[in-house]
């Protein structure tokens, strides 16, 4: 598959329809983030996978707004999986990079991924590489319905009281690209505290992120304390697809909740 | 157009995270924590998330200064190198090399601090150097 | 630390003591929480009930200044139960039979009166560590930063001996290092008393393998000023001359008035730094050097691993790489230095330091090594004293409680402690030069119980003037219950409202630490800026 891959990044920077590919390359032993140039240089292109599948995932199509902006006269190809197609068209939808100046390179997810992610579509609806495995459904988010109310309120009320306001939840996030966070509104929690405010804090973002999480689960990778943020997430999106008939990340258009 | 990640280590608390400086045209835009970093795994604090804001900050240090009638001026680097040279080894051939003292950094790398101790060392002649590893 | 942070998440007990882990070593705090999620029972021990403290299975606060008085409680409940380990005391340990005799004559009660802590609670905290397949102790300054650093580091080593808990995985006594390279630089012999790799500088064979090596014997064979000493002898007109590279004492150092005034005095005082910071603006002259995104190095962490730093820009206008500054102003002053990269350092490093023999820029692709590593095929230590000390036996040092240098009284009748805050770092030379972490905690404050609050007649948010035996400070009030009657706390970032021109200088006779973690204070109102 990966050969797929570099041989169809190859060919769009020879081409000359790109001027610069971002992707993952293996440098100083490590998967790193990296905007290919030269064609040569793919020869070390690296999917994400070094010790076990996707353990090296990074939001590219993040780093690609301000690269973009600062080349508006640049056509950049990228490397993403389903869920960073996902997270492309919800950028495009807020306006964060035109779809004109991104080709992207679609390859599918291995079941081991798709597994351990829980992911509905593990994989871009334009696949140039790798083979399609089936999605799975949310079984994290059943198995926490399935607590009674009180149990469940513990439960997440010991997660958040976990948090040690690193905001990486929010730095990682593809699709986090507001100026002014609400993380940072005095309006809506009490900031300048340590630890946040629990529980408003963490649900004070997840009812931003409803209509704008993809679901790609870089926010819990990113948690330096383990709270089941994916989990959180999907319940949202759980939330959002019965009540709105709304699916984030798959709907074409904004959500519903950004006509409000 | 040119958009390079350098893969470094944390310059705040001891645990010692990897992660890489994002640059672009130059300028530093921001912190990617390293998903394969054995020391913190993709995660990082407020502190390393942030760590590149400080870096062009304006208020750095842009040029020597050397005080004169009381007020630190800009300088070129041969005269501060030359008149701290000059002042050091003055002093030393006056009052002894132990009228001198070095303090090395924990903030500064391995190799600084060892040519840093050698200098006091093997070129001033004191073991007049600490650093605040008990503060 | 003798263990690495990874083998932390698989400890069956995890004691934390005079650290605020989640604070200021969040990514070692990460594996606290794995540990617990694995079901690590999580002790906490700590004057203040710090952010990790919540998800602790016992949880306490201990008068400032009384650890040695807990620990050797916690000693005499695990002995008198016969919960300690007699195989490991016999094969790897001695001085136990004069240690044993000193906790045998310690009462759980007085010491419970001391601590503050209930008798029911030191005993349960000695179940829980005692009886745990393997216990990880972690500390911090909370257990360093007092007169009686040392005692309290021994008392520490004993509580891991006297239960085996010490050169096996997952266990350990393992001291947090506060600043990046703070392992670094003792490692490189930033130290009065040590080459690198803690070779001595007193001991003849040192002294001239390194003379060889450096084609100079002009340093003396005697154990240098440590910062302490240099300002003592910078008042007394025996230190004219200081080189600061990096550091900023007047905010750092205890009692900084008084540094500050040594400074001002000096003859000749040249600053290395980023900022013009405090310190440098006293300087003669000051040097613009390179933060860590402008230079190639390593940087060697907590757990002993030595990592590298890479350049990512270049440093601003005319600024310089710190090595290279070295390097001219030794040539300048008659030692010529050559050293073409910070590669070839290492190279000499590598080449001199025993415990960095294997080290070399090429192994350190990757996970970087974990000194000791002492030549190129050895794959780097993960934890210590695996089958011996290493100075044999480990041995039990009989450690008697000694209260604090200063006690509050009528005068200054509040204790105050000091620390780190999680969006802040140090003298906040960086943080304060950031603006997303600087907007977390604006401006200094103090932290009181509400009961001391009230008495006190300060609300949340009013301006407190706070006064020790040596100088004082303003700060705004923050009411929390995370501290007990009596104990209050503040953060040493703040130059404007600099803490340490509060805390005691007293001094641990051997290690030479300053006691910043307890003084005694008095609160009022400041009704100029209320």
């Amino acid at each position: 598959m990966i050969e797929t891959v570099k041989a169809k990044a190859k060919e769009l920077l020879e081409s000359g329809n790109i001027q610069g590919f971002l992707g993952l390359i293996e440098k100083n032993g490590h998967i790193a983030p990296h905007l290919f140039t030269d064609p040569v240089e793919l020869q070390a292109l690296n999917l994400g996978d070094r010790e076990k599948a996707g353990d090296a995932r990074y939001p590219l199509t993040k780093y690609l707004i301000q690269i973009a902006k600062a080349h508006p006269e640049h056509i950049f190809g990228i490397l993403v999986r389903g869920c960073d197609e996902r997270s492309l068209k919800t950028l495009y939808n807020w306006n964060q990079l035109d779809p004109n100046q991104v080709v992207p390179l679609g390859f599918a997810c291995p079941e081991e991924l798709a597994e351990a992610c829980e992911c509905l579509q593990p994989y871009p609806d334009a696949c140039e590489a790798g083979e399609k495995v089936s999605g799975r459904s949310f079984e994290g988010v059943a198995k926490l319905d399935a607590m009674e109310r009180g149990e469940r309120f513990d439960y997440w009320n010991e997660q958040f009281s976990k948090c040690i306001k690193c905001y990486g939840c929010r730095d990682v996030c593809p699709v986090c690209f507001c100026n002014e966070c609400s993380l940072a509104s005095d309006d809506l929690i009490q900031t300048k505290t340590f630890p946040p405010e629990t529980p408003l804090f963490h649900l004070v973002r997840a009812v931003h992120m409803a209509g704008r999480c993809v679901d790609c689960g870089l926010c819990e990778q990113a948690c330096p304390v383990g709270i089941p943020l994916r989990t959180l997430y999907k319940k949202i999106y759980a939330i959002m697809d019965s009540e709105f008939d709304y699916q984030m990340g798959y709907s074409e258009e904004k959500s519903p909740l950004n006509l409000l | 157009m040119n958009y390079t990640t350098a893969l470094t280590t944390c310059t705040y608390c001891g645990c010692g995270c990897n992660f890489y400086l994002e640059v672009l045209d130059g300028k530093v835009i921001g912190t990617i924590p390293c998903k394969t970093s054995p020391t913190n795994e993709g995660k990082l604090c407020i502190k390393g998330w942030n760590v590149h804001e400080f870096v062009q900050n304006p208020k750095r240090l842009t040029k020597p200064l050397i005080r004169k009638n009381g007020q630190l001026l800009e300088a070129d680097w041969e005269e501060a190198l030359d008149f701290t040279a000059s002042k050091l080894k003055e002093i030393a051939g006056k009052d002894g090399p132990d009228s001198l003292a070095f303090l090395a950094s924990a903030k500064l790398s391995n190799e600084e601090n060892y040519i840093y101790q050698k200098f006091a060392r093997a070129g001033v002649g004191t073991n007049n150097i600490d650093h605040c590893a008990r503060l | 630390m003798t263990n690495s942070v990874a083998e932390i998440e698989n400890a069956g007990c995890i004691f934390i003591i005079g650290s605020n882990t989640s604070s200021s070593h969040p990514l070692v705090a990460t594996r606290i929480y794995r540990a617990k999620e694995k079901g690590a029972k999580v002790i906490v021990a700590d004057p203040r009930q710090i952010h990790v403290a919540d998800i602790a299975d016992l949880a306490v606060q201990q008068n400032l200044g009384t650890d040695v008085a807990l620990l050797n409680a916690v000693m005499k409940v695990i002995l008198d139960n016969n919960w300690h380990d007699e195989a490991f005391i016999r094969d790897r340990t001695e001085g136990f039979e004069a240690f044993k005799e000193l906790i045998d004559g310690v009462s759980v009660e007085d010491a419970s009166a001391l601590t503050g802590i209930s008798a029911e609670k030191i005993e349960k905290m000695a179940e829980i560590y005692a009886k745990a397949d393997t216990a990880s102790i972690l500390y911090c300054m909370g257990i360093t930063q007092h007169t009686t650093g040392v005692d309290n580091v021994k008392t520490l080593a004993n509580l891991a001996m006297l239960t085996g808990n010490v050169g096996r995985e997952s266990t350990g006594v393992n001291p947090l290092r506060g600043q990046n390279n703070v392992q670094g630089a003792c490692d490189m012999g930033g130290l009065p008393n040590v080459f690198s790799g803690y070779q001595q500088v007193i001991d003849q064979a040192s002294h001239e393998k390194m003379a060889k090596a450096w084609d100079s014997g002009k340093f003396p064979r005697e154990v240098g000023l440590t910062i302490p000493e240099m300002i003592t002898g910078i008042e007394q007109g025996t230190v004219k001359g200081l080189y600061v590279l990096g550091e900023n004492p007047i905010v750092s150092d205890p009692d900084s008035n008084h540094v500050a005034k040594a400074l001002e005095k000096i003859d000749f005082l040249v600053v290395q730094d980023i900022f013009l910071t405090p310190t440098a603006e006293l300087a003669h002259v000051v040097l613009p050097g390179a933060c860590f995104a402008e230079k190639d190095g390593t940087f060697t962490n907590t757990e002993r691993r030595v990592m590298r730093v890479r350049k990512a820009v270049d440093p601003p206008g005319e600024a310089r790489q710190d090595w290279e500054i070295i390097q001219e102003l030794a040539s300048r002053f008659g030692y010529p230095l050559h050293y073409e990269s910070p590669k070839a350092i290492m190279e000499e490093i590598a080449a001199v330091t025993p415990s960095y023999g294997g080290i070399s820029y090429e192994r350190l692709e990757g996970e970087g090594l974990q000194w000791p590593c002492p030549d190129p095929e050895h794959s780097g230590t993960v934890y210590l004293h695996k089958d011996k000390f290493a100075r044999g036996r480990g041995l039990f040092h009989p450690i008697e409680f000694k209260p604090p240098a200063e006690s509050t009284d009528a005068d200054y009748p509040l204790w105050l402690t000091t620390g780190r805050i999680f969006s802040q770092y140090h003298t906040g030379t960086m943080t304060r030069n950031s603006p997303t972490l600087s907007s977390e905690y604006p401006e200094n404050f103090l932290e009181m119980n509400p009961e001391d609050a009230r008495e006190l007649g300060l609300r949340q948010g009013d301006s407190a003037r706070i006064a020790s035996r040596r100088g004082e400070i303003t700060a705004r009030t923050q009411v929390t219950e995370r501290l007990k009657k009596g104990t209050v706390f503040v953060p040493f970032h703040y130059v404007e409202s600099s803490v340490n021109k509060l805390t005691n200088p007293a001094m641990d006779p051997v290690a030479k630490i300053p006691e910043y973690k307890v003084c005694a204070v008095k609160i009022q109102k400041d009704t100029q800026s209320a």
